[in-house]
């Protein structure tokens, strides 16, 4: 309870959010029980017009409040994993650079530029190309466009760390150096890459909703921007079918900005 | 030697090696790709026999190994050959050209508007940190940021080309409109607005928010104690002083974002249905147009250095501390 | 008698419920010059920061502070330039010192920016800037530390002033420097018939070239009047202490000099 009480406002709202929506996610199967892919009910049922359908329903008569609550579990799903994928990832690159230093260093660092040189989206898009879309793909595809700011991040902070008394005593205790690295200045370098965390999550939404827009996301699996892009179709005569998912998709990343705010004290890194 | 030339050259330099790991990288990423062109070439053209097929595979390098692939795809490159597009049927390098610089127009389009409208807000914002005004800002520029450009975009369409019906739906121009000179111009430049504000509105909530937070960190700093003591007004300081000196990071974030917002082109520009680079790289994906895809990643780094490059000139011209030898 | 330049009656400043200023009351008189000495927290700044307005948002202020001579409320900038400790801290490091001087030139004179610039280039003279019109364009990273006091200087000038109120000018300098621009200072400061607040805590810097000396302990001014008789004959424990220190640390000619001086100031 700790935690809460140091939140302000703003990161209370946003873990009340969150803990709704992970709520949702977990809760799909019971409180929309069934396929949401299948067929439920007339096709194109405005939103509030019938009791079975809350929010109406899509082009081919699936019900929109299911497809939203299950689009939560994907949206989660791989928004946390490649999030996590990217910072791990990220940092132990930054690790090994920060500690290895030298031409390990200078070789690490261009390939993150290289990797920074290249729009993420792009390159999760290339990744998708490769593996075909399915959950693990785009959690790969995902992390592979983002995980260079934690590694940048971390090897800002490794190159503070290293000259450290900590890690000088380390050495003189005849530890080896990539233990050292991984099991003294990792644990401490990895607080300021965590800062990054509500950004990485909120990247990932962001990417994974757009790929699934384009149709590259996971085909058997409903996904906002799966939503998005099928209400898009019937968007003059139906616009809600594009629009409520949407809706979803900004209060999430509102929220993941929000509770990341709340839990950073260094504004700076928070947009 | 002048220093810009210098400035260049040096920057030229440092690029080569980035763009040969992004080279390599993503050949040989694409290279992991089960399944090749002429899979996907026969999947959309109707059936070849088994002749014709090895034939195409032979013809494309594909019945060789990686190694082979690679030397082949350098050594045109190196001539500026970039390969053959397999979905377009005619060189890449004549199908990038095509669809560059529309994106460009867009994401130029796109920065200034950011920039210009994000930093005066954010200065508004900032001039008064904990204010109403700032609060406000601050919670819809929070709002803003949070909404995926290309949702934004169908909201857009929804409500200014189909209700309204100011602006059309898509596209870059009207079909067989007949326009010339100002009057075709006039019709891009409607055609532009939704997908520039769409592509633009996340840049711009972000530069809001740097410029105020910044402006929030030089309001602490002594220098601005001692504008006070000099008697110069609030506002002139506001301006004058402490957005002269916030706008710097800001502006360096510019090029940073260079290579986000072209990402973001793929999404926006297909919501628009606006032939340039952005959609291109979403039908090299879906036909598995390898040689396309790559030509596409090694140009988009291209774009991305050469934009961080302008943005490091400009940032020199604005920081007299850059500009006067380091 | 005249008018006194500078009155203060009663003066109290507390940062919520610390008390920085309690119950302070001095006179300066038109061209005087006082040093404000005291240990750091003693309130010698937030004294001198009352006296040009400048206290920050949240300070409360208590009693009086006038300028019977002036008739108005002085305006910072105008009327009062200020110099501050940090050289570093008083320039804008994105805009020329040209541009920073001519801008108060601009604002509290009425010229126009041509003008103004040719009056930044004189002021940027007056400081001992070599080349001054050379050197309007640059920007405050090009100069050492004690150009950039002169230059913080030159701008404290620009308004035309009737009152300087230095804040520990020098003590973010080396000593060499330190010398030059107390003797700039002071040769300004008599030149344009100035009145100055000097706020030190070296009361060898005080003695030498002040009228009056007031001596601030805990918020209190516990010692107040001209500079011979407070060194000459300190009433409070802690002038004392501090006249003492300051002698028998020093050599025996740096205290005849300082008896000189003061002397010669009478």
């Amino acid at each position: 309870m700790n935690a809460w009480r140091n939140l302000n406002g703003e990161g209370r709202m946003g873990a009340v959010i969150l803990t709704a929506l992970i709520l949702m996610a977990l809760l799909a199967p019971i409180l929309a029980p069934g396929d949401p892919l299948a067929i439920s009910g007339e096709p194109l049922l405005r939103p509030f017009a019938d009791a079975a359908h809350p929010l109406g329903t899509d082009r081919l008569g699936r019900d929109v409040l299911a497809g939203l609550l299950h689009g939560t579990r994907t949206t989660l799903l791989v928004a946390f994993f490649s999030a996590a994928a990217a910072l791990i990832v990220g940092s132990v690159v930054g690790t090994l650079a920060g500690f290895l230093g030298g031409i390990a260093d200078a070789i690490l660092m261009r390939i993150t530029e290289a990797f920074q040189t290249v729009p993420g989206f792009l390159l999760a898009l290339a990744a998708i190309s490769v593996t075909g879309p399915s959950v693990p793909t785009l959690i790969f595809a995902i992390s592979v466009g983002t995980w260079t700011q934690a590694a940048r991040v971390t090897r800002a902070e490794v190159l503070s760390l290293r000259e450290r008394d900590f890690v000088a005593a380390a050495r003189t205790l005849g530890m080896h150096p990539l233990e050292i690295a991984f099991r003294e200045i990792l644990p401490n370098a990895f607080g300021p890459a965590a800062s990054l965390a509500a950004i990485s999550v909120a990247a990932a939404i962001l990417i994974e909703a757009a790929l699934s827009f384009l149709g590259f996301g996971d085909p058997n699996r409903v996904t906002w921007g799966s939503m998005i892009a099928e209400g898009r179709t019937v968007l003059r005569s139906a616009p809600y079918l594009s629009i409520v998912p949407g809706i979803a998709l900004v209060v999430t990343v509102l929220a993941v900005h929000l509770l990341g705010r709340g839990l950073s004290r260094s504004e700076r890194l928070q947009p | 030697m002048p220093p810009l030339v210098s400035l260049l050259l040096k920057r030229l330099l440092g690029a080569l090696p980035v763009l040969a790991i992004v080279l390599v990288g993503s050949f040989l990423l694409l290279e992991a790709a089960s399944g090749d062109a002429v899979d996907s070439y026969v999947a959309r053209s109707g059936t070849l026999d088994a002749e014709q097929l090895a034939q195409l595979r032979q013809e494309w390098g594909l019945d060789k190994g990686p190694a082979y692939r690679f030397k082949a795809y350098a050594t045109a490159l190196a001539q500026g050959d970039l390969g053959w597009s397999t979905a377009y049927q005619r060189p890449v390098g004549a199908v990038i050209p095509e669809r560059l610089p529309i994106t460009l127009l867009l994401m130029t389009l796109a920065t200034t508007l950011a920039f210009f409208i994000g930093s005066l807000l954010g200065v508004i914002a900032g001039a008064s940190p904990g204010s109403l005004r700032d609060r406000f800002l601050s919670v819809t520029s929070l709002a803003i940021y949070a909404v995926p450009g290309f949702w934004l975009g169908l909201v857009l369409i929804v409500i200014f080309a189909v209700d309204l019906r100011w602006l059309p739906v898509g596209g870059i121009e009207s079909i067989a409109s007949g326009k010339s000179g100002f009057a075709r111009l006039g019709d891009i430049g409607a055609h532009l607005i939704l997908p520039v504000t769409s592509l633009a509105m996340v840049y711009l909530a972000l530069y809001l928010r740097l410029m105020r937070d910044r402006m929030g960190e030089i309001w602490h700093e002594p220098f601005v104690q001692s504008l006070r003591a000099r008697g110069i007004g609030h506002w002139r300081i506001v301006w004058r002083h402490v957005a002269r000196n916030a706008v710097l990071p800001v502006v360096t974030m510019l090029g940073l974002q260079a290579a986000a917002m072209l990402g973001g082109s793929v999404v926006v520009e297909s919501v628009f249905a606006i032939p340039g680079f952005g959609r291109l790289a979403a039908e090299a994906v879906a036909r598995r147009d390898t040689p396309l895809l790559l030509g596409i990643i090694l140009c988009s780094a291209i774009t991305v250095i050469v934009a961080n490059l302008l943005v490091d000139l400009a940032y020199g011209k604005l920081d007299p501390r850059v500009r006067t030898g380091r | 008698m005249s008018k006194p330049y500078l009155h203060i009656a009663g003066l109290g400043v507390r940062y919520g419920a610390a008390v920085a200023l309690e119950d302070i009351s001095l006179e300066v008189g038109q061209g005087e010059r006082l040093a404000l000495i005291g240990e750091s927290g003693s309130g010698k700044s937030t004294l001198a920061m009352a006296v040009a307005g400048l206290l920050p948002e949240g300070a409360k202020a208590t009693g009086s502070v006038d300028f019977p001579t002036l008739g108005y409320k002085p305006r910072p900038g105008k009327d009062i330039g200020v110099l501050f400790q940090d050289p570093n801290g008083s320039l804008d490091p994105v805009m020329n010192v040209g541009d920073q001087i001519a801008e108060v030139a601009m604002i509290h004179q009425g010229i126009g920016w041509t003008a103004a610039r040719v009056r930044a280039a004189e002021l940027l003279g007056a400081v001992q800037i070599p080349r001054p019109l050379t050197r309007l364009n640059s920007y405050p990273h090009e100069f050492s530390g004690g150009q950039k006091q002169r230059i913080a200087l030159a701008i404290a000038l620009a308004g035309n002033p009737s009152l300087l109120i230095a804040d520990e000018p020098t003590s973010a300098l080396d000593t060499v420097v330190q010398r030059h621009i107390v003797n700039l200072l002071d040769r300004l400061v008599r030149d344009n018939g100035l009145t100055l607040i000097f706020v030190t805590h070296d009361i060898a810097l005080a003695s030498e070239r002040t009228d009056k000396i007031g001596v601030l302990y805990r918020g209190r001014l516990v010692e107040f009047g001209p500079a011979a008789d407070v060194l000459g004959a300190p009433r409070h424990p802690y002038t004392r202490a501090l006249v003492d220190t300051h002698i028998s640390l020093d050599t025996p000619r740096r205290k005849r000099l300082a008896e000189i001086d003061t002397a010669g100031l009478e």
